[in-house]
């Protein structure tokens, strides 16, 4: 019997979008990196999460991370071989199991053939939890850091959870005494020094010192700019003629991969060639993720480079 | 409704079928009308070069422009700094500003002539929709097509919103010869839909990043504007306004309906695709640079109609006017209610245009 040519296509399409569906949600799961051997606590452990308390029952062997932050901390105090799923965004370690997860998918059914027994997320709608509970998968909420201490509890909680309390420990004193370090490096040259960071080059958004990369630059005795234009927002967008008014030290361009923005580019803006930071080449070009991630491998690159910087100028780029 | 009651109510704005004689309304442009909108224009462009978080000296500043003109010699004590703030960042931002508002206002009011409703707004066939899914390809798939910088947004957008509205031509074009209004109105709502269903799957899968850049454009803005940009989008607007001003008459006949315009030798299908035209163009071209800012379309003409009267031979060449004035007032609130943070400039013209429309409908009521 002959078929309508329109339900072939449609067999066809339904084919390839499965096909598709199927190995883009696969995880490219990479050789293991070699990691030291569990410390495993005694299993069940409550942690403390975003949204209240978690009990997880036994250690967890099967982790999907749908947070770049956390995935870098499970990495770092060795807990990477137990990780089955990361989310799109962890970029680092380069052989994680990366999915097309972004963590804001629209039912928990998603995850399920990666059988977890351990979420974690950074941001999460409430019934993507809900969802995962009533499967009796633990999940992990894991917000957005604002504080170097943020940082610390959640390593802390993320390595009572995984079973790698030691490990966890050992990467909270590493990258204490690797940020002193740096800071120790710069010999207090940003100290009063004033900056400007760059999200967005079409409206201007930047953000002030109360978010987690202002405290980063507060390490440095650095001031931001936009403190006074928050009013309220950790995120405010300024105008070009306020930025022309503070006429800051230095700029840090956090839209380089997302925009395409290069100190090249940001000096020719209407009015900018006479900023001192331009003047001076302090416009230093950042990897986007800067501004949204706080994992420890994130925060001692950014940290080393803004002591690189304030020691030497800005890298030619 | 009684009889009497119904002959005591107050005349609305689109009556279309009245029961008795048609009412003769004025079309001359009465010359107080347009003292009233130049001075209104000249007031807010004015006070939108002399404020900003530059805290620079008024007198310095006006010495500086006049210092611009022919002829005239100024020492205005501004210093390199407060020159290039002026007339790199305030001026062509004003500059843009008057353009964009004008040509939203203008398109608004064409578009309530030529589909006879009230509600009609520049962004009625698909250009928001179509625009913003060009902006939001380029933000979210940018790095996967070559790091296209921020410079691509203009000509994407201004893309999207025409190949949004060549489609809405191609599936409202009825199978009879004439297009008619009611099925472009259709065809303009399916599009759009489509549209923003691209754009919201493309949000979708974004980074936090990427949306903040998108929802900064959907917001509007003028905070880079720059001569570059006005030079970018003036000859559009000012081919697509001229068109519209050209139109204007045809616009009062058309308002009597396709047929009886047909009979005083006006075809109507033919001045409809020349006013979406050029409405389209202008509108496209005006939120390539500015993002999406809405209401300006709707307010401005229905408060010149409520002030001048229907006649689009007053309503165009007053909303020319009227718009740019109104979308440079709503910039410096933009810039100056959070100073130095700013709020996004469609956030401003939202929260001031449903309140302000609805006092001049009470004020025309209470006076009608």
């Amino acid at each position: 019997m002959r078929r309508p040519r329109a339900t072939i296509v449609f067999v066809i399409v339904c084919s390839l979008f499965v096909t598709c569906g199927v190995s883009s949600a696969s995880p490219a799961r990479s050789a293991a990196v070699d990691r030291p051997a569990a410390t495993s606590p005694a299993f069940p452990v409550s942690v403390k999460s975003g949204d209240g308390t978690v009990r997880i029952p036994s250690q967890p062997d099967r982790i999907l991370c749908l947070s770049a932050s956390a995935t870098q901390m499970l990495y770092e105090m060795g807990a990477g071989n137990q990780v089955v799923g990361v989310d799109e965004y962890s970029t680092w370690p380069a052989n994680a199991p990366r999915t097309k997860f972004t963590g804001d998918e629209s039912s928990a059914e998603d995850y399920l053939y990666l059988k977890p027994d351990l979420v974690i997320f950074a941001f999460s709608s409430g019934t993507l939890i809900q969802q995962l509970e009533k499967l009796h998968i633990p999940v992990l909420l894991l917000p957005p850091a604002s504080t170097i201490g943020d940082v610390d509890s959640q390593l802390a909680e993320l390595g009572t959870a995984a079973g790698h309390q030691s490990g966890a420990k050992s990467v909270r004193a590493s990258f204490e005494a690797d940020i002193a370090s740096a800071v120790h490096s710069a010999a207090g040259a940003g100290r009063g020094a004033t900056y400007y960071l760059e999200l967005d080059p079409t409206s201007y958004y930047t953000v002030t010192s109360g978010t987690f990369i202002g405290a980063e630059f507060s390490l440095f005795g650095m001031r931001d700019i936009a403190d006074a234009a928050g009013h309220g927002s950790q995120y405010p967008q300024i105008s070009p003629e306020y930025l022309l008014k503070e006429n800051p030290d230095y700029v840090f361009l956090a839209d380089t991969i997302c925009c395409g923005a290069t100190s090249a580019n940001f000096a020719r803006r209407p009015g900018f060639s006479v900023l001192k930071a331009v003047r001076l080449h302090q416009v230093v070009g950042v990897n986007d993720s800067v501004a949204s991630q706080w994992g420890p491998h994130t925060m001692e690159a950014f940290v080393s480079l803004l002591a690189r910087v304030l020691r030497q100028g800005a890298p030619s780029s | 409704m009684t009889l009497a009651a119904a002959e005591e109510a107050p005349p609305t704005l689109f009556d279309t079928a009245p029961a008795a004689p048609p009412t003769i309304y004025p079309t001359r442009l009465r010359p107080c009308h347009v003292l009233i909108g130049v001075g209104f224009l000249l007031i807010a462009a004015t006070a939108s070069v002399l404020i900003g978080p530059a805290d620079l000296p008024a007198g310095a500043v006006i010495k500086y422009l006049l210092n611009k003109l022919p002829f005239v010699h100024l020492h205005s004590g501004l210093s390199t700094t407060g020159a290039i703030v002026v007339w790199q960042l305030r001026m062509p931002r004003m500059v843009l500003g008057g353009i964009v508002g004008a040509m939203l206002a203008v398109a608004g009011a064409s578009y309530q002539g030529v589909f006879s409703n009230p509600l009609a707004d520049p962004y009625l066939l698909g250009i928001a929709s179509g625009a913003g899914a060009g902006a939001t390809i380029v933000i979210v798939e940018g790095p996967a097509l070559g790091h296209l910088p921020s410079s691509a947004l203009p000509p994407a957008a201004f893309l999207g919103a025409v190949v949004a509205v060549v489609a809405t031509f191609a599936l409202g074009r009825p199978r009879a010869a004439e297009r008619s209004a009611a099925s472009m109105l259709l065809a303009g709502v399916a599009v759009s839909a489509f549209f923003v269903a691209v754009q919201t799957f493309l949000m979708q899968r974004s980074s936090p990043g990427d949306l903040t850049l998108v929802y900064g454009w959907i917001l509007g803005g003028l905070s880079t504007a720059g001569w570059g940009q006005v030079e970018l989008v003036l000859p559009y607007v000012a081919v697509a306004a001229a068109a519209l001003f050209a139109c204007r008459r045809l616009l009062d006949v058309l308002s009597i309906g396709d047929e009886e315009a047909t009979s005083v030798g006006v075809r109507a299908s033919r001045v409809r695709l020349i006013v979406i035209v050029a409405a389209t163009l202008g509108t496209a071209a005006a939120v390539s640079v500015s993002g999406l800012i809405g209401f300006v379309g709707i307010i401005v003409p229905h408060t010149i109609r409520l002030i001048a009267g229907p006649s689009y031979r007053r309503i165009i060449p007053l909303s020319l006017l009227f718009g740019a004035g109104f979308l440079i007032f709503a910039d410096i609130l933009a810039r100056t209610v959070l100073s130095p943070g700013e709020v996004p400039l469609g956030v401003v013209t939202a929260f001031l245009g449903a309140p302000f429309f609805l006092v001049v409908l009470r004020q025309a009521r209470t006076l009608g």
